[in-house]
């Protein structure tokens, strides 16, 4: 192997070539496709490579140590994309879907059906933990490697129109949000801005990933404010226990919060970015357990939160609340006299901190997949000077979403509703690939999905497609629903 | 990328040896720009990637059409 350091000095060079012939510490399953190349091209070891090794040694120096502490630092250490992509994904159209679904059908039928909806985030979650620790490559990277340009592009130009459509509804959530609390539109679209900024600046996986995780805790705030919404428990436990009551009828408007809550928790750009975001931060193959708890954590907490937001706005079920009252922040002020201002702040904040999140972790996602495809350098650890491109489509990406939430009488109202549901047309197509790429032997090795997680996985595609079918016939068609004793 | 190895300059020998020692090979940042052999698809994977496809794009018209009913 030959390894080109990339700095003028003779003696260190000298150095670096001597280490160049110890073996490496580990070996994944696409060694055998990269070790020619190794052969045959010189290395440049890079800022990106040595923060992430500095990374791994504290990993290392965790695993090597025995003791209840030293698990839960090793944990510690580890968790980060799974957490963040289940939290993330609790964004404003996200917490929106819940909010109308709680004020709309009350505590019945949902309740469960977003818990499953979550179970079923696991298992596609985990298939990119799984790939990203083996292969150490994004999603986009390997899509455009393993099926060529044409099915690269088609899969890109999913992500690209899902994520810009996301990014514009967590702008739309921020702005009504502070609009709450008397903030100007601009002056909430600037600051959103400015938190991106503040997020990526030490241009350090580590750091980024750790503040993001303490701001998206804050999600759970929802939990109080359903507290303070006093829902009926003995109502709550039946329901998870019965799925009932039943929303009465099938509808068009029904099948819409169907999907929008589906759409709320498994996404195209989760796939996209919890495999590059486990690429990011250095996760190997000794990894995947402790990875697999990270997502369950992220997926248990970011259901708290979505079952606590249907909580706190089934009050309004009586009210007939819409989601037509979401740009004006009238959740929180529809509540207000039901919780308190105490209640309806925490609300508002709430959905200013699912937008604030989901705007980083998606911007992200969409310079992740870029640089990835583009085979420009693409890490979080990049300073400014060696990853502009990555950087600067992280934030053209945001400004262009920001400036167009700034546009005066853009009718944006329902489209924050139908993002949810093209994500959920979106997944089918995305699934396919991803269960194609867990199954790939070539790439994965002795990782390849285990039989239950193919029938899992199929079954969440059959289910998904199944939801988008009956969406379009309940609009092509409605009259058959009508026909079928719905309304 | 010429322009972006300037940075590298600062990357003292035991960082270098860091790195060796601590990154499994296929995960230097170098060596990512390699392309993975594409695979071949067989004709079931074929039809169904096709067919997600159709699905996908008539669903987007009926979304669409739906925004805008919506909007009227």
């Amino acid at each position: 192997m030959s390894v080109r350091p990339a700095y003028d000095d003779e003696e260190s060079a000298g150095d670096s070539k001597r280490s160049a012939k110890e073996p490496l510490m580990g070996v994944g399953p696409l060694s055998r496709v990269t070790a020619q190349a190794v052969t045959q091209e010189a290395v440049v070891i890079t800022h990106e490579d040595v923060d992430r090794a500095h990374d791994r040694v504290r990993v290392s120096a965790a695993r090597a140590q025995r003791g209840v502490f030293s698990r839960f630092r090793l944990l510690w250490l580890l968790v980060g994309p799974g957490i963040l992509v289940m939290l993330g994904e609790n964004d404003g159209p996200s917490m929106l879907s819940y909010a109308a679904t709680g004020a709309r059908f009350g505590i019945g039928f949902f309740i469960p059906f977003v818990v499953l909806t979550f179970c079923m985030a696991v298992v596609v979650q985990e298939m990119t933990l799984r790939l990203g620790s083996a292969t150490h490559r994004g999603h986009a990277e390997l899509i455009f490697d393993r099926f060529g340009p044409f099915w690269g592009w088609f899969s890109m130009v999913d992500l690209g129109i899902g994520n810009f459509l996301t990014l514009i509804t967590e702008f739309i959530a921020i702005r009504a949000g502070l609009g709450f609390f008397g903030v100007p539109p601009w002056a909430a679209v600037v600051g959103a801005l400015a938190f991106l900024c503040l997020a990526v600046i030490t241009h350090r996986y580590w750091t980024w990933e750790r503040t993001l995780l303490a701001i998206a805790v804050f999600n759970l705030v929802f939990v109080p404010v359903a507290l303070l919404a006093h829902p009926n428990w003995h109502s709550v436990g039946r329901a998870l226990i019965t799925w009932k009551p039943l929303p009465a009828g099938l509808s068009k408007d029904i099948l819409i919060i169907v999907l929008a809550d589906i759409g709320a928790t498994v996404t195209p750009w989760m796939l996209f970015f919890q495999q590059s975001a486990t690429v990011d931060k250095g996760l190997t193959k000794n990894d995947i357990d402790l990875g697999r708890i990270d997502t369950v954590l992220g997926a248990a907490l970011a259901a708290t939160a979505a079952v606590a937001t249907i909580l706190a706005t089934a009050p309004l079920f009586a009210h007939h609340m819409t989601a037509e009252n979401f740009q004006a922040a009238e959740f929180a002020q529809a509540l207000q006299p039901l919780i308190g201002r105490f209640g309806a702040a925490l609300f508002a904040l709430g959905i200013v901190e699912a937008g604030m999140v989901a705007s980083v972790t998606i911007s992200i996602s969409s310079a992740y997949a870029f640089g990835e495809v583009a085979r420009r350098p693409h890490s979080l650890n990049l300073p400014m000077a060696e990853g502009r491109t990555f950087y600067s489509v992280l934030f053209l990406c945001a400004v262009t979403a920001g400036a167009i939430v700034l546009i005066p009488g853009l009718p944006l109202v329902y489209v924050v509703l139908l993002v949810n549901v093209v994500a959920v047309l979106a997944m089918p197509p995305a699934l396919v690939f991803l269960f194609m790429l867990a199954n790939d032997r070539e790439v994965m090795g002795d990782l390849v999905s285990p039989t239950w997680a193919n029938i899992l996985t199929t079954g969440v595609v059959v289910f998904l497609t199944l939801a988008g079918i009956l969406f379009g016939i309940s609009v092509i068609a409605p009259n058959i629903f009508a026909f079928l004793g719905g309304k | 990328m010429p322009s972006e190895d300037k940075g590298h300059s600062s990357i003292s020998s035991a960082d270098q040896e860091l790195v060796l020692s601590s990154l499994e090979r296929d995960q230097l940042a170098g060596l990512k720009k390699q392309l993975i052999p594409r695979r071949h698809l067989r004709g079931l994977e074929k039809f169904v990637l096709w067919s997600l496809r159709i699905y996908l794009l008539f669903m987007m018209v009926v979304v669409v059409y739906q925004v805008w009913i919506g909007m009227h």
